[in-house]
């Protein structure tokens, strides 16, 4: 464990106008006292949607509080968007987007005032910050509660409010922590289409924290995950999916015995789950050998899904190799 | 399904604003929603209507001892008596405009003082749980402080709220006022001799107003209930005022009352025992008993322990100011 502070980061390249890497985290750690809340990460960032991943208490907040200065990291140095979050703390926030997971709202304000002043407070002239309002609002899925008092709001009206106000002034990267938690699943699903258009159709860099793998799964390109504090693996989704085991989920339409038959004699074991789907390793990430048996056998249709929980049995498996490593403090 | 949301959005690109103009964002925020409060709003006519008041104060001062003013009309209409009466008024006023200007002003704007002060405290009392007792509880520090904005920024911002709170109850009415009578103001002697109990006016407000808002931030950033708050602010006011206004409370009583320690700086500001002294001993035309009279109550209007109330208020806005910085994480 390095407590000394490394050497600082080199200052950005003069008049770049995009980014290699939106966060660049070098051995940041951040200690409550002789509690070790996040140790030594290091982690180069490119722009994209990443999700991180982690268990309760495992340092993902922590992370992204040190990352937008709210924790004062106690050892290391990082970049956001190539601004040093100490020596240029207030610039390295002027283009980034916070959704925290807890609520938090300015009490008395309705919802189109309070994300109006949140664009003020990111320096946006009133007229503009006016206008974009109204624009988010419309995107997160609000109509006319925008005039009622942010204290009335269900909870999934205010996780909408949040995520307006993380988006107001434009943000080239934004950090949403449990972005869907409390609403209904058309909300949901509305929501996650939005995460997942930011960065394809505005180029908004978006960094989701959360519990749900399957969200993450399908809005994000990239995958940080954090346990004990430590970073244990950032990679893309593809490459993750690559190093873990093939496996393929078939629901059959109906003869499902010949289908387990069909497989085995192809020299794949079936087994079937409790929902009555077929659960096969398979050798590669194509399934094509899979149709090829189906054509040759007549087999009837089925829904076929490739390496379904790819993403958790990773996370499950990469939380239990550290499970030894815990940061001492 | 819902479709896709449509993403065609309005780009903001420009530099933003500096640091100045989000500081003054969060100021104004807290005076508007303090605005829409009916009872700031009778307030502030309150206020203004005490700076109409000091305007009417000078300007039938002024007026009063002019050559051919409306007084020496009406006094003329009256009678000898009244004209011979008005007469040496104005012929005092004539020659000693330092002690009889300096004199009423100084008695104008101490007045006044009780009014600003009063009406200050009342404002902040519904001023304070809002300040950041409330953001506290709803949690909004993360929203600021995940800005572009430190807690400093954050500080001067609720600062410049209570600032403009003190401006438009104690100190717009106050030069509104001077300013008035200035207008109508028949001699320079006026606009000079006024000017000095200005200042000290200004002074004192500007004492209050540094003091006030140090422990109206303290107290909103002890409590994370607008309840907590507001009875801790009516403790520091109300019951410790009441309980120092005792002829025989002891001095650590006197210490804890911010009130009664403002009370001694104000005496100790406006001079009023000097005004009435130098009146009694320099204008010639009050006989032994009233320059008795003008001496006793020049002794009482004297500050008794200045340094001792500096001190108090020194430690309240230092202690006031830990509670501040220590409380302003997002939690």
């Amino acid at each position: 464990m390095q407590n000394s502070a490394p050497a600082p980061l080199p200052p950005p390249a003069p008049g770049r106008v995009g980014y290699d890497f939106i966060i660049e985290a070098d051995r940041l750690g951040k200690s409550y006292g002789p509690q070790r809340a996040l140790a030594d990460v290091t982690a180069n960032v490119p722009p994209g949607t990443i999700g991180l991943l982690g268990p309760n208490g495992a340092g993902k907040s922590t992370f992204i509080k040190c990352l937008l200065n709210l924790e004062t990291p106690t050892t290391g140095s990082a970049r956001v968007l190539g601004r040093d979050i100490r020596t240029e703390s207030r610039a390295s926030r002027e283009r980034i987007g916070y959704s925290p997971e807890r609520d938090c709202h300015i009490s008395g304000l309705a919802g189109c005032e309070y994300v109006t002043y949140c664009g003020q407070l990111s320096g946006m002239p009133l007229r503009l910050a006016r206008q974009r309002t109204h624009e988010i609002l419309d995107l997160v899925g609000m109509g006319q509660e925008r005039y009622r008092p942010v204290d009335t709001y269900s909870t999934g009206m205010k996780q909408r409010v949040k995520l307006a106000q993380a988006l107001v002034h434009d943000p080239e990267i934004v950090f949403l922590d449990e972005p869907t938690n409390g609403l209904d699943p058309s909300g949901r699903e509305h929501i996650l289409k939005l995460i997942g258009s930011l960065r394809r159709d505005l180029g908004i860099s978006v960094v989701m924290c959360s519990h749900l793998l399957r969200d993450i799964e399908r809005v994000c390109d990239r995958v940080i995950i954090i346990g004990h504090g430590r970073l244990l693996e950032h990679d893309t989704i593809a490459n993750l999916k690559n190093r873990h085991r093939r496996v393929v989920e078939i629901a059959p339409a109906g003869e499902r015995e010949r289908f387990v038959a069909v497989l085995a004699a192809a020299g794949a074991r079936a087994v079937t789950l409790s929902n009555g789907k077929l659960r096969v390793e398979s050798a590669s990430d194509s399934i094509e050998w899979i149709l090829q048996l189906m054509r040759a056998h007549r087999l009837p249709p089925a829904e076929i899904v490739a390496n379904p929980d790819a993403l958790h049995e990773l996370f499950l498996k990469s939380i239990a190799e550290n499970h030894g490593s815990q940061p001492q403090p | 399904m819902e479709a896709s949301p449509s993403l065609d959005l309005s780009r903001w690109r420009e530099a933003p604003q500096g640091v100045g103009y989000r500081r003054r964002v969060i100021a104004l925020a807290g005076l508007r929603q303090l605005l829409r409060t009916r009872l700031f709003r009778v307030l502030l006519g309150f206020a203004w209507f005490g700076g109409v008041m000091i305007a009417t104060g000078g300007f039938v001062f002024s007026q009063a001892v002019a050559s051919g003013g409306w007084l020496e009309s009406i006094a003329t209409k009256l009678g000898p008596r009244a004209e011979a009466v008005v007469a040496a008024i104005s012929g005092l006023v004539t020659l000693y405009p330092d002690i009889c200007v300096r004199g009423v002003f100084t008695l104008l704007f101490w007045g006044h003082s009780f009014l600003g002060l009063w009406l200050s405290l009342v404002a902040l009392t519904t001023l304070v749980p809002s300040l950041i007792t409330r953001d506290r509880a709803s949690h909004a520090l993360v929203v600021y402080l995940s800005r572009p904005l430190t807690s400093a920024d954050y500080l001067l911002g609720k600062l410049g709220t209570i600032v403009g709170v003190l401006l438009l109850v104690w100190t717009g009415p106050l030069l509104l006022g001077w300013v008035l009578s200035m207008l109508f103001a028949t001699d320079r002697d006026f606009v000079v001799y006024s000017f000095g109990p200005l200042v000290r006016a200004l002074t004192f407000n500007g004492i209050a107003l540094v003091v006030l808002s140090a422990i109206s931030l303290g107290v909103s950033a002890l409590g994370r209930t607008p309840r907590l708050t507001m009875v801790v602010w009516i403790c520091l006011w109300s019951v410790f005022g009441v309980m120092a206004a005792q002829p025989r409370a002891p001095e650590w009583i006197l210490r804890l009352s911010y009130t009664q320690n403002l009370g001694q700086v104000r005496q100790e500001v406006f001079r009023l025992d000097d005004a009435l002294t130098a009146a009694g001993t320099q204008l010639p035309v009050f006989d032994q008993q009233f320059k008795n009279n003008l001496a006793t109550a020049g002794k009482r209007a004297e500050s008794t322990d200045f340094a001792g109330a500096l001190g108090a208020l020194g430690v309240f806005f230092v202690g006031a100011s830990f509670v501040f910085l220590r409380r302003l994480r997002p939690e």
